[in-house]
Order: C-alpha cells, then sequence, then structure tokens
C-alpha cells in the first residue's frame, strides 16, 4: 500500500472510466475494495473512490455484514445512465 | 436604501445574525458564496457536549432564514466590495455566480447529477467521495436547488470554430456513451465522421494536456463515435421541429451549405440543397484525397442530412439567385466555397500537361484519373492541397517533386503533412519561384527562379527573387496547387461582392447585400478549413432563422462560449499529475504508396476509453448536455451569466468564520500520503448520518477500523506552522468523535495523544472524563513521526510525558489529526476605502473586545462567529448576540442622523 500518492482530482476524475471495469467484476457477483482493487490492477485506495463514488450514485449497495477482515462486500445495482 | 444591514456569510454566526435582526423588523441582505446556506455546522455530526444531532437542530434555524419574511439570501453570490459613505451608509457590490439553474423550476430531484459525465472532489465530504460538476451541496442544502460547476469554457471546445462541444464528447466517451456523444455533436453538424479525419484539429494545439505529454486526441475520439455509430446501423437520434411553412435554397454542398441545412432544416424549414458537382459533400468529397477522407465517410454524413428530409440536387448549377427567390425560397444562402484553382500568370501556363491542383485532386477522387505510372510530376506550391496532390500523385504511380517558394519552415501546409509527404517520397524543393513552363505542344520541364523573400516586413505576401539564380527539372505534368478563389461572377449582378470576388456580407449577421440572400464558408472569408465552414454555416442558419422569423439578428447571442479556462490554471488545481502517455499516430506512410485505401487506423474502444480518460475537465462541465436533456423541470440553462447587483445598505455584520488548517503543512504526521491519516472534519463526516461511505471505513481499503489514534492540536499551539494559538475546539470535537466511535463501532480502541486537553465551557469536563469512563485512552505525549505499513497500518512514534518518558511505538489502523482552526483572509478584500483591521494572527480585529465585542475598526461594521477567532457553536450565538445589538444601534443613530 505504500506507493506514491496521485492527486485526488486526478484519481476521482477516472471514477466514470473505471466504473465499466469495475461492474464487469462484480458481474461474478460481490466482492470487497480490495478484491476490486486486485481485479482491475488498481491501488486499493483509488478503488474505494471509485466503488464509494458508484454507491453514492446508485451503481453498487454494499451486503448487510462486514466479513471477519472487516471488510464489506459491494454488488452491482441495476442502473442506467452516465 | 435597500436594506438596513448586510450579512455576509451564511454560518451559525450568520444566520443568528439574521434572524435576530430580522425579528427585530430589519430588512436583511444574506450572501453567501457557496451554493447552501449553513456554514460547517451543518456538515458536522452531532454537537459537544450535548449530542444533539448537528443538521437536526442547523435544518430549522436554515429554513427560517431563507423562509424569514425580512430576510432575502443570495447563495453562490460573492460580495466584491463594500464601501461606506459619509452619511454612515454602505454600498456593497455583489456578483451572483451563475449556477445555470432556474432556482424556481429546479425541485431538487438531483437526475442532473445522476446523469453528469464529470466527477471531482465533494468539498461537503471533505474530499473523500465524488460529486458530479452539476450537484446539489448535500441533502439537507438549502436551498435545495442543483449548481453546474462551470468556471469557464473549456479551451478545446472554446476553440472549435464549428462550436462542437469537444470536452463534451470527450467526457461522454469516457463514461462509454458513444452514441449520446454522436448525437451532441449533430446538435452542431451532421459531419462527424468527415470531420472526425480531415479537420485539422485546433482544438488540440490548445489541449491543456498538450504541456504534460501530449494534447488529447480530440479528433480521432470524434472518428471513432462516428465509426461506431455507423457500424451500429442504429437510426439517427435526432428530428426536425414542426414544419415553419418556409423553404430556403442553399447553393453549394460543401461542409458550410449542409450545415446550415443541418441547422434549418432542424428548425423546420424546408430546406433544398443544389449542387454543380455530381456528388454532393464540396471540398469533403471532391478534393480531400481518400486516403484522409474515404467518399463513403462522406456518403454516411451526407445521408444523416436525407435523414431527416433535406433535399439534395446535384449536377444543377445555379446561376441566378433572383430566380430561386422567385421560384418559392423565402430565403437563398450562397456556400459555393472556392472552387477556382489560382494561375502562375507565366508562359507555357496553358501547355497540355499543366492542371490546376483542384481539377487534378477531383478527378482522382471521383475515379477518372488514369495512372501516373512511369510519369514525373512536378507540383508548384506549399500549402495543404499542394501535399495532397503531390501525394496522390504518387499514389497513380508518378515520380514527384514539389516546387515551393517558401523556406521550409515557413510553408503554410502543416509539418506533419509534409513529413508524411517527404516519408512518400516526395523531394522537397523550397525556396523556388516558377519562372516558366517548359515545352512544346506538352509540357517538357519546369524553369525555376531563386525566391529570397516571400513576405515583407508587414507580414504581406509579396514574393522576391533573385533572376540570376536558376535550374529547370525534366517532367512530364505539371500540377498548380498555389491558391483558390471563389467562382462568383454569375451573382456579381445580384449581390456585392468584393474586390477579390468574394460574397460581401455583414460579417456578424451574413446577411448580403440583398436581404434575402445570405452567404457563408469560404464564398465569404477565401479558403479556410472545413471546421471553419461549419461555423460559418451554423451561423448563417442561426441568422437565417432570426430574419425569417422577423425578429432582431441579436447576432451577440449566437456565440454561447463563456470566458476560456486557462490551461495554466487547470495544471495548477492538482499538486502532481501522473505520466500518461498519448497513443502514437496510427499512420504508417510507405515510400512506394500504391492506392488510395485510408491512412490513419481507428482508434480501438479501449484506446478510445484511455485517449478520453486523459482529459483535464478544463471547465469542469463539460457541456455534454446530459443533465439538459434529463432534468424533467427543464431547469438547466447552460446560457446564465454573472449578474452584478448593487445594494445600499445601512449596517455590515461579517460573518465569514474560518477555514480548517491544511493538514499536510505538517508532514511528519503523513496526511496526504498516507491512505490511513485523515482529519477531524473528515471523521465528522464519517460519523454523520449523510456520510461519504456506509460506515466509518478506512479510506485506504474500505476496512472497518478497531485501533484508531488521534492526535491533538494538529496546527494548533504549534511555532513551526506560525501558529500559537489554541484552537479551542479540536480537544472537545476530538472528544465527541471518540463517543460517537464507541457508539458506532464498539470493539474499537480509540487512544488520543495530546499535550493536554482543554475542556472550558459549562458540561465540557464532564464530557471529557465521560469519555475516559468509556475508555478512550489519552495519553499525553508528542508525536515525533508516523509510518506507513505496507497493510497500510500506521506507526505512530510519540515521546511520552509521563511514565518516565521516552520514546515509543504504537500500530493503528487509522490516525484522526484533530486540526485546528486559521483565519479566513477573505476579509481582508471586502472594503474599499476605510481599512478592516486584523490582528496579528489576521483575524478580523474586536477594537474592544473585551467591552464592545464584535465592534470592528470601521463604525457600522460588525463582526460575529469565528471570523474574530476559533469559537464553538454556542459561542458564535452568542457572539452574533453582541453584534446584532451593536448594529441595530447603529442602525438607529444613522437613521435618526440621516
Ligand atoms: C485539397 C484540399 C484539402 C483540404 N483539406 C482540409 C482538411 O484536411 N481539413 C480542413 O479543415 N480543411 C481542409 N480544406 C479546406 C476545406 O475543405 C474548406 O475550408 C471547406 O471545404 C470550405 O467549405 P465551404 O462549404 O465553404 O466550401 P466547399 O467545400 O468548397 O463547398 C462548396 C460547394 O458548392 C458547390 N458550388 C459551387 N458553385 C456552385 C453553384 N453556382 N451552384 C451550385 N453549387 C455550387 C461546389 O461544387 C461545392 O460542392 C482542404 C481544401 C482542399 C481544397
Ligand atoms: S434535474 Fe432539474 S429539477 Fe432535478 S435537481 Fe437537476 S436541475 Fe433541479
Ligand atoms: S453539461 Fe454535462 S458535464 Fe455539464 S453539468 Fe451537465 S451533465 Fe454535467
Ligand atoms: S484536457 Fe480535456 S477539456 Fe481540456 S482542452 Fe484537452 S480535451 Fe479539452
Amino acid at each position: 500500500m505504500a506507493t506514491a500518492n496521485r492527486d485526488v482530482r486526478e484519481i476521482i476524475r477516472e471514477g466514470p472510466l473505471r466504473r465499466h471495469e469495475i461492474l464487469k467484476v462484480l458481474e461474478d457477483g460481490p466482492r470487497t475494495v480490495p478484491e476490486i482493487a486486485q481485479a482491475i490492477g488498481a491501488p486499493t485506495h483509488e478503488a474505494m473512490y471509485w466503488v464509494m463514488d458508484m454507491r453514492k450514485y446508485g451503481w453498487v449497495t454494499e451486503l448487510p455484514d462486514p466479513d471477519d477482515d472487516g471488510l464489506f462486500s459491494y454488488r452491482a445495482l441495476e442502473r442506467k445512465g452516465a | 436604501m435597500d436594506y438596513d444591514a448586510l450579512v455576509v456569510g451564511s454560518g451559525i454566526g450568520g444566520m443568528e445574525s439574521a434572524l435576530k435582526l430580522g425579528d427585530m423588523g430589519y430588512k436583511v441582505l444574506v450572501v453567501e458564496k457557496e451554493a447552501s446556506i449553513g456554514g460547517k455546522m451543518i456538515l458536522l455530526s452531532k454537537v459537544f457536549p450535548t449530542l444533539d444531532c448537528a443538521s437536526c437542530i442547523s435544518t430549522p434555524k436554515m429554513a427560517a432564514t431563507i423562509h424569514h419574511p425580512n430576510i432575502k439570501v443570495l447563495t453562490y453570490a460573492e460580495v466584491e466590495q463594500i464601501e461606506r459613505d459619509p452619511s454612515g451608509r454602505f454600498h456593497a457590490t455583489i456578483r451572483k455566480n451563475p449556477r445555470f439553474v432556474d432556482e424556481d423550476a429546479c425541485t431538487g430531484c438531483q437526475q442532473c447529477e445522476m446523469a453528469c459525465t464529470v466527477a471531482v472532489p465533494d468539498q461537503f465530504n471533505s474530499d473523500l467521495v465524488a460529486r458530479r460538476a452539476a450537484y446539489i451541496a448535500f441533502p439537507q442544502a438549502v436551498p435545495k436547488k442543483a449548481v453546474v460547476d462551470r468556471p469557464g469554457t473549456s479551451p478545446c471546445t472554446f476553440t472549435c470554430p464549428a462550436g462542437i462541444k469537444a470536452h463534451g464528447y470527450v467526457s461522454l466517451t469516457r463514461s462509454g456513451e458513444y452514441e449520446k456523444a454522436f448525437n451532441l455533436i449533430l446538435e452542431t453538424t451532421p459531419l462527424v465522421g468527415s470531420l472526425g479525419r480531415a479537420c485539422f484539429a485546433p482544438c488540440e494545439e490548445e489541449c491543456s494536456r498538450g504541456s504534460l505529454e501530449g494534447p488529447v486526441p480530440i479528433r480521432r475520439i470524434k472518428r471513432f463515435i462516428a465509426d461506431t455509430h455507423y457500424a451500429s446501423g442504429r437510426p439517427l437520434g435526432v428530428q426536425p421541429q414542426a414544419d415553419q411553412g418556409k423553404r430556403i435554397a442553399i447553393v453549394g454542398s460543401g461542409p458550410a451549405g449542409l450545415t446550415a441545412a443541418w441547422q434549418l432544416r432542424l428548425m423546420g424549414y424546408g430546406v433544398k440543397v443544389f449542387e454543380a458537382a455530381s456528388v454532393p459533400g464540396g471540398a469533403l468529397a471532391l478534393t480531400i484525397p481518400a486516403y484522409r477522407l474515404p467518399g463513403d465517410v462522406v456518403a454516411q454524413d451526407v445521408q444523416n442530412l436525407r435523414d431527416i428530409g433535406v433535399e439534395i440536387e446535384v449536377g444543377h448549377r445555379v446561376d441566378d439567385l433572383e430566380a430561386l427567390h422567385a421560384s418559392g425560397f423565402d430565403a437563398v444562402l450562397v456556400a459555393t466555397g472556392t472552387p477556382r484553382s489560382g494561375r502562375l500568370g507565366v508562359a507555357g501556363e496553358d501547355l497540355q500537361g499543366v492542371a490546376p491542383a483542384l481539377r487534378f485532386l477531383e478527378d482522382t477522387k471521383l475515379g477518372r484519373a488514369g495512372s501516373l505510372g512511369g510519369k514525373h510530376v512536378v507540383v508548384v506550391g506549399g500549402g495543404n492541397v499542394a501535399i495532397d496532390a503531390a501525394r496522390s500523385a504518387r499514389r497513380l504511380g508518378a515520380t514527384v517533386e514539389q516546387v515551393c517558394l517558401e523556406q521550409r519552415r515557413e510553408m503554410p501546409a502543416f509539418d506533419w503533412e509534409i513529413d508524411e509527404a517527404i516519408a512518400e517520397g516526395v523531394v522537397l524543393h523550397d525556396g523556388w519561384g516558377v519562372a516558366s513552363v517548359l515545352g512544346e505542344g506538352g509540357v517538357a520541364g519546369i524553369a525555376l527562379k531563386r525566391c529570397t523573400q516571400v513576405f515583407d516586413e508587414a507580414g504581406r505576401f509579396s514574393p522576391a527573387y533573385d533572376e540570376t539564380v536558376r535550374r529547370e527539372l525534366s517532367c512530364d505534368a505539371v500540377i498548380v496547387a498555389i491558391g483558390m478563389g471563389p467562382d462568383t461572377e454569375a451573382f456579381g449582378g445580384t449581390v456585392r461582392l468584393q474586390r477579390n470576388r468574394t460574397v460581401a456580407t455583414d460579417k456578424q449577421t451574413l446577411q448580403s447585400s440583398v436581404p434575402y440572400i445570405f452567404a457563408c464558408g469560404d464564398v465569404v472569408t477565401g479558403a479556410t478549413m472545413i471546421t471553419q465552414a461549419v461555423g460559418s454555416g451554423r451561423r448563417a442558419a442561426y441568422m437565417i432563422d432570426r430574419y425569417l422569423s422577423g425578429e432582431d439578428f441579436e447576432a451577440d447571442a449566437f456565440d454561447a462560449r463563456m470566458p476560456k479556462v486557462e490551461p495554466a490554471d487547470v495544471l495548477r488545481r492538482q499538486k502532481s499529475h501522473s505520466r500518461k502517455d498519448p497513443l502514437l499516430s496510427g499512420k504508417e506512410t510507405l515510400a512506394e504508396p500504391r492506392d488510395f485505401h485510408e491512412l490513419e487506423a481507428p482508434l480501438t474502444e479501449d484506446e478510445a476509453h484511455y485517449s478520453a480518460g486523459r482529459c483535464l475537465d478544463c471547465g469542469v462541465c463539460s457541456e455534454c448536455h446530459e443533465c439538459v436533456n434529463t432534468c424533467p423541470a427543464d431547469a438547466i440553462h447552460l446560457d446564465m451569466r454573472p449578474e452584478t447587483i448593487e445594494a445600499e445598505v445601512g449596517t455590515v455584520i461579517v460573518s465569514t468564520g474560518f477555514k480548517l488548517f491544511p493538514a499536510d503543512l505538517k508532514p511528519q504526521y503523513g496526511y496526504g500520503r498516507f491512505k490511513n491519516v485523515i482529519t477531524g472534519m473528515q471523521m465528522d463526516r464519517l460519523l454523520a448520518p449523510t456520510r461519504p461511505y456506509n460506515k466509518v471505513l478506512r479510506p485506504g481499503d474500505g476496512r472497518i477500523p478497531d485501533r484508531i489514534a488521534y492526535v491533538m492540536c494538529t496546527g494548533s499551539r504549534d511555532e513551526t506552522v506560525g501558529n500559537p494559538l489554541c484552537s479551542k475546539i479540536c480537544c472537545m470535537y476530538s472528544i465527541k468523535q471518540n463517543q460517537l466511535i464507541m457508539g458506532n463501532l464498539p470493539t474499537a480502541d480509540v487512544t488520543v495523544f495530546t499535550i493536554d486537553v482543554r475542556t472550558a465551557g459549562k458540561g465540557y469536563d464532564e464530557f471529557y472524563v465521560q469519555s475516559k469512563a468509556m475508555g478512550v485512552n489519552f495519553i499525553k505525549g508528542r508525536i515525533s513521526e508516523i509510518r506507513e505499513l505496507q497493510n497500510g497500518n500506521l506507526i505512530v512514534r510519540y515521546e511520552s510525558i509521563e511514565d518516565g518518558g521516552g520514546a515509543r511505538e504504537e500500530e493503528f489502523d487509522l490516525v484522526v489529526l484533530a486540526v485546528g482552526v486559521q483565519p479566513n483572509l477573505d476579509t481582508r478584500r471586502l472594503f474599499a476605502g476605510d481599512e478592516l483591521s486584523h490582528d496579528a494572527y489576521y483575524y478580523v480585529e474586536e477594537t474592544d473586545e473585551d467591552l464592545s465585542p464584535g465592534e470592528t475598526s470601521i463604525r457600522g461594521v460588525f463582526v460575529a462567529g469565528a471570523a474574530s477567532g476559533a469559537k464553538d457553536i454556542p459561542e458564535s450565538i452568542l457572539h452574533a448576540g453582541a453584534a446584532v445589538a451593536q448594529a441595530a444601534a447603529y442602525i438607529e443613530e444613522t437613521r435618526v442622523s440621516v
């Protein structure tokens, strides 16, 4: 995790671009943020911005309970639009 | 007088001041620079020590403020200047920034935000999550109205002569919305595929990314959008408006004529285009070589026009414009371009084998040119057309030499074109003029003379030669590409022409000397570029519509651009930019090109995505029009502009609050570098009901934190950052958060590193004692360093002050920096004339803090809340009361004396 950080603005700007990749990963079922990050080959904290963006705008939602490591899994929701 | 009082800033101090004055019967104007009133309080989780929900106690105050009969609230507005006059009254100049949303129509449904294609950090969530360019500040915003974040027009869109929303289609492509991107371009022109290939892309020259690794390939993205649409076989997503009952004739089917035809047909006019050539498209179809722009692409673009009912008649040369009018057309648009090639004016020019470039290119594009295998061709000219002719002749099998007056660096052709021509075997002789064409009966060669100067000192075209330096080239054919001009003699009896035979029009309205005749494109300007011709066609359509509807032209309204956002300002928004290399050009040139297949490869979907992802969203809003198309209330109006409001007021209350200490100024704590080091304000957001995540989670990986550390006095009581003051609120908000964390995450351990805990206030110490009893561990110690581990955990190294001292280390999942407050320096430029004094720490100075709190150095100006120094909510409310009492006294006093 100790990698050089990109500017937050730059990470967030990529949200709409990364959304397609993340939705593809979630086609196989709910995933935690570190699992999503690994699947799309991105740093975990960057995936966190994108998943929380998608949660805020109705693309994903969390399962009710976290796993033993304290991680929630997120699943895709039906939604259209940009 | 317009208002008794002006309140600047609408946090709790400002709202309280306005409400009290309003209740006393005074008329109050509140000016708030954000999109909602409420200040910082509305963003908090709960308040200490009562643990009342912050939004539950704030929202009623916000609602009362906005609905108060004596209070007028301006949000998204800034006070530019306030000046006191001799009578003791104040004159305020206020800039109302455009929301681009009609506040009366907007219902706050948030559909615009859901549809918007641009993501930026959400300042109301302390950048923990994204918001959109179109957004509602936060769920309890008052007024709950959307706003579009749009500081100006993006450089690409600003530069496009056609008026295409370049940034808009780039952001739609990034979102995977290719069909919407296609429709966005159709708002301007139907020639999407042609522009995606043959436009010289002035947008890319201005692209902000250009000063990093290279511009976004805006044109190639357009080609991708066009190819994707045409490959899908989808019907057009646009329809003309209801029939207007009027008909327009358009003469010429180049990009100018076709764009005007498209626009006018969409407005509901009957449109017929007359074209002299055998195919429609003008230069697109006739002269731009197929290796740059294949004929079937032009045909697809032209089909768009037919699909919406534009009639196109080819093989019909128009010479009599009046006759067209007489035959029932209400207006006539001349868009005949510059189809005549310039002449050399030298001996031998009329020999068999000398051809004007436009005829050669047209014959080539329409398949009428024969092979030039074994022939030797000389092309004369240094511009784009000469290059096109030379490269075309290579493809027909000739060996080609190109001669031009200019030195290579002066040639009007683009560098990349010249490079490509040379790579394809064209031999360039720069700095030569033509003395004569040699031969008897047919071309045998060409005689050249040294050109010593092309332009005079004033930059005018004025070639000079050294007649003594000569050379000859032998050849079988000469192609002349030295300029183009209009073919308008036939129109001369009807409309006024300029000396160069272009049609004379009003620059803005494009109306000719005959009111019903308009002209656009190169026939007005002389030879330019496709994208300029498209822009001119769009303008002509707008003006013809105004003319036919009997309205004023209002020509200024045609250009909807805002001032350009400067690339340097765009780059400054980020601390760093990671490297994202541009794609290679996608062109493979051959030394022996033998056919006209398209040279440039299309972008794959991944490449288009990647390239669109390099865009920096310069103007924030991309003008993709998704919000406009989505809003059910039709509330979004991107044509709104800033307004200046002048107000005369009796007194001023400054309640602009405070700023938070930027935690990255303490680099040893790692804020901004370590993902799980956050600020106190960020923790308040994580604990608030409207939190950015689904629970209190670490930003680094979304894990629920078990061990949480607090670092008190971050940026306060700290000479190293120039702030020896105690911020008063951080101890108490940290203790509040400790208790809320215990409630939210029952298994979490909370450790607070502190110099000493300051809890002056009613019930405050009890609150502190209570949190110790709940298990919060307070350690007296100074943090010397924080380190990040591979798993995102943090090692806190501290000097213990108790238990015998010494350096110790402890591991945590999450570290919260209890950042302190800083003055808001906005107050320093509020007043003109009298100076508003500030104290040694740059807070607004109270001239007699002990006896009359709230009084400032300017008579009649009062300060309320944290603008004068750190205060918590109850103190700010009390302080506002003190300011209001004095402000009321001042209003009465000046009322009596005026
Ligand atoms: C070889 C060449 C390459 C170029 N390459 C590029 C490029 O890559 N990118 C770029 O941006 N620009 C390029 N340009 C410039 C660009 O083509 C012009 O700026 C643009 O086409 C001008 O558009 P227009 O509609 O005004 O005129 P035109 O495209 O010339 O269209 C005028 C039309 O009117 C018709 N017409 C003329 N007289 C009559 C009449 N009396 N009755 C009926 N019809 C008539 C003509 O046949 C023609 O079809 C190039 C130009 C040439 C010649
Ligand atoms: S979609 Fe329209 S009505 Fe809804 S919030 Fe946006 S601007 Fe307001
Ligand atoms: S025009 Fe597009 S980018 Fe701009 S606010 Fe609307 S949806 Fe967002
Ligand atoms: S970075 Fe994006 S918005 Fe800015 S000029 Fe380039 S393409 Fe346009």
